[in-house]
């Protein structure tokens, strides 16, 4: 019987990027980078846990957006292309490096593309959703989602019903994917306010999390800090992130990833190899960009980089991994000496982080998980949901307002890189809850443009470009989508009210923003004036 | 206001372009002078562009611009809005409609507005049911004509705070346009209330500082950086202490 246990979350998101109008946009290898490096990859050491019967309880978010995206025919199809051209890359890599110390990293990334290939294509036939589904059938994964577009919910609570509407979207596209609603929900960036505990409520939901000082600073005080849950009056719990296991593997300085084994992120073939050799695996402008393959390790802290010996890389994964147990079992023995019931030990982490950033981070996960199992008894995985039933009690807090962004509360979403965005959300939020109480019944073109219209609005509402803005890079696409999606919303608003619905323009908008099928504008009525 | 000028200084930029275009345009059409066409005249120059010799291959091409989007200033509803950043810090932003502004002056005269000056009045209004006249104590910023948003450091967590858009004239009379929802900043610390039946494991606790916000790792070197956290002693209205404790 294990003393304590520990909750790994991984929260996979990308904010939705899909062009059809143009045949290659920038961007969209955000989706196909994430696919290869991360979402492949995870399935892969999920397969080989489940092969080898080594049991293991994980939670993972999957974000609307992504979601809709991975279950997309048009991203699909581009994708099977993307790493077709990789492949032949790839390839080609293995004649250009022969005789050089890359070889080696070039057959691994050879064989690894033709796996990533076979899982894709013949293991879930192009439906990662349905890869992920399966593990949560087989009882390995405790799947939950988010907010639909990721909007940044504690800045959207000025009017609580477009933050329902964000649930109501996504727990619908939820079960129709997963057959059931989820569980828990991932409150984008951890961001929480009082009373959106309780519209999760209205939706069923058990359980979300914060960041350590969202439970920490609840009032009253939680007994067991962020080792336990606590309930919302509401009822909801409310996980707290720890913080020594979050910092050994995202820290930059102090963490894994960091390490001078593991392979370096910055040097990719896609900047560092001749114009004419790239150009036919880069942009089709000639725009640089990382194609994925990196052959040096991080060395050092300079910029000099020694090549990167696969083997070594392991042998450090497998290392970290025991580091890892090791802490948790010494942190989880602690805290034994003062609670009287078993701590839980929450660790979420971006799922991007694992095989994106950190190449290793994958392998380092299955490493951890067959340790857990074979090398010790002190420390068990367990999901929400599990420790929930198993520990129905909890003490009732009011959680801090706070988030997992930079200094902990609203500022990386509210600062003067992006403020000017919420007159906007907000006044159209607004206009979609005035829309939806005055249309009770819509049907045709009235409803589709009612429909369209909160796409629009919720595609302008994604955390992804108030954060993009805030960081100052690639901050053009961040404004052109939320100033174009906008401008969509309030031109729809217009005809909707005018009675003087363009349907070409509307269809066009359809095509091209074709998220959410099954969304209902009144979802987004208010509980005064809805029917 | 400075969404305004760049507008300003955009459509300045736009007639400057379109004399130089007119000066070198060798004959074509000229385009119509006014305003409204200056989007049929951006896409000429799009098409135009077209034609030049393509960039060496080594220069990352810069994809074709596409019409600039703008959206706008303004939507005609008057609000007043407060939104929480953190503990020590609001932000307010609003908008006020011309009906407002005539009201105004039809009821304090003329030149009335022209004779005050804005002024945003911010409430404490923690653990009172805030009617306009029972707030906990109040702090006046005054702030450009021209401003449509505002920082406000309040530098006091765990307290609820209600603004009001207002004029002031120049006898101290304060008269006030626009109202927003009432904000609580978060905590910045541990509850002080305690069960006290509970023991509470603290140890684990003391002197650890948490690292907020190392949710990636492109942010963790921004997190070291933050030793200051807030800069809580710059011009933090002085709140009097509440008058009573607050109920409930």
């Amino acid at each position: 019987m294990a003393r304590g246990y520990l909750a790994l979350v991984l929260h996979a998101h990308l904010p939705f990027v899909r062009h059809p109008e143009h045949e290659h946009f920038l961007e969209e290898r955000w989706l196909f980078e994430a696919i290869t490096e991360t979402y492949v990859p995870l399935l892969q050491v999920f397969e080989r846990l489940v092969a080898d019967g080594i049991p293991f309880r994980l939670t993972v978010s999957l974000s609307p957006t992504l979601i809709s995206m991975l279950t997309d025919e048009l991203l699909q199809d581009r994708y099977a292309r993307h790493l077709e051209k990789l492949i032949e890359l790839a390839d080609k890599e293995v004649g250009r490096t022969r005789h050089t110390p890359f070889h080696e990293t070039a057959l691994m990334y050879q064989r690894m593309f033709r796996d990533i290939a076979r899982t894709y294509h013949e293991t879930y036939g192009r439906n990662l959703v349905q890869g992920f589904k399966r593990f949560q059938d087989a009882g390995r994964l405790e799947i939950i989602t988010c907010a639909a577009t990721h909007g940044y919910l504690p800045l959207l609570m000025i009017n609580p019903e477009a933050v329902r509407a964000q649930v109501a979207v996504a727990v619908d596209l939820f079960k129709r994917h997963f057959g059931s609603p989820p569980k828990g929900f991932w409150l984008p960036e951890c961001g929480y306010a009082p009373g959106i505990d309780e519209i999760l409520k209205e939706f069923g939901i058990r359980y979300f999390f914060t960041d350590t000082h969202g439970v920490l600073f609840a009032s009253h005080r939680p007994r067991y800090g962020v080792f336990a849950p606590i309930y919302c009056p509401s009822g909801v719990a409310v996980f707290g992130r720890d913080v020594e296991s979050s910092r050994q593997v995202w820290s930059a300085q102090e963490g894994y990833p960091g390490d001078f084994d593991y392979r370096e992120f910055y040097r990719d073939i896609g900047f560092d190899l001749d114009y004419e050799y790239i150009k036919p695996y880069i942009h089709p402008d000639g725009i640089r960009v990382h194609t994925g393959i990196k052959y040096y390790r991080v060395t050092g802290k300079t910029n000099h980089k020694e090549p990167y010996v696969p083997a070594w890389a392991k042998e450090k994964a497998a290392v970290h991994a025991g580091n890892f147990m090791f802490n948790r079992e010494h942190q989880i023995r602690y805290l034994c000496r003062h609670m009287d019931r078993p701590p839980v030990v929450v660790a979420p982490y971006d799922a991007e982080l694992f095989g994106h950033w950190w190449f290793e981070g994958p392998l380092w996960l299955e490493f951890l998980i067959r340790k857990i199992h074979y090398d010790q008894d002190t420390v068990e995985l367990i999901t929400p949901g599990d420790y929930l039933r198993a520990f129905p009690c909890n003490q009732v807090a009011r959680p801090c307002p706070s988030s997992w962004g930079n200094k902990g509360y609203n500022e990386v979403w509210l600062c003067q890189a992006n403020e000017w965005i919420y007159r906007h959300l907000h006044l159209a939020a607004s206009r979609m809850v005035e829309l939806a109480g005055r249309y009770h019944e819509a049907d045709g073109l009235l409803r589709r443009a009612l429909n369209q219209a909160a796409r629009e609005l919720l595609l302008a509402q994604s955390s992804d470009w108030a954060f993009i803005m805030s960081t100052g890079t690639a901050v053009e696409y961040a404004v052109r989508r939320t100033k174009a999606h906008l401008l969509n919303f309030l031109r729809l608003y217009e005809e909707i009210r005018r009675g003087s619905i363009d349907e070409d323009h509307l269809a066009w908008l359809e095509w091209r923003h074709n998220i959410f099928p099954h969304l209902d504008y009144r979802w987004y009525a208010s509980e005064a004036t809805g029917s | 206001m400075t969404t305004l000028f760049f507008l300003l200084v955009g459509v300045a930029l736009l007639v400057l372009a379109l004399g130089i275009f007119l000066w070198a345009g060798k004959g074509r059409p000229s385009p119509p002078a006014a305003g409204g066409e200056a989007v049929s005249f951006r896409e000429e120059m799009a098409e135009e562009l077209g034609l030049f010799p393509a960039t060496p291959p080594e220069a990352p091409a810069v994809p074709p611009r596409e019409p600039e989007l703008v959206l706008p200033q303004r939507y005609g509803v008057d609000r007043l809005v407060l939104m929480v950043r953190d503990p020590y810090w609001l932000y307010a932003y609003w908008e006020i409609s011309a009906t407002r502004q005539e009201e105004f002056n039809a009821a304090f005269g003329p030149r009335a507005w022209e004779s005050t000056r804005p002024v945003l009045r911010v409430y404490d209004v923690t653990g009172v049911n805030f009617n306009g006249f029972n707030a906990v104590g109040y702090t006046d910023i005054n702030i450009q004509e021209e401003a449509d948003s505002w920082h406000i450091p309040v530098g006091q967590p765990n307290r609820s705070y209600c603004v009001d858009l207002g004029r002031k004239f120049p006898d101290g009379r304060f008269v006030t346009l626009l109202r927003s929802n009432v904000v609580t900043t978060p905590r910045s610390s541990l509850s002080e209330c305690l069960d006290e039946e509970w023991m509470w494991i603290e140890e684990l606790y003391r002197g650890l500082r948490f690292p907020y916000g190392v949710s990636s790792p492109m942010m963790a070197e921004e997190v070291r950086r933050r030793a200051e956290v807030f800069p809580v002693s710059i011009s933090s209205p002085a709140f009097g202490p509440p008058a009573q404790e607050p109920g409930k």
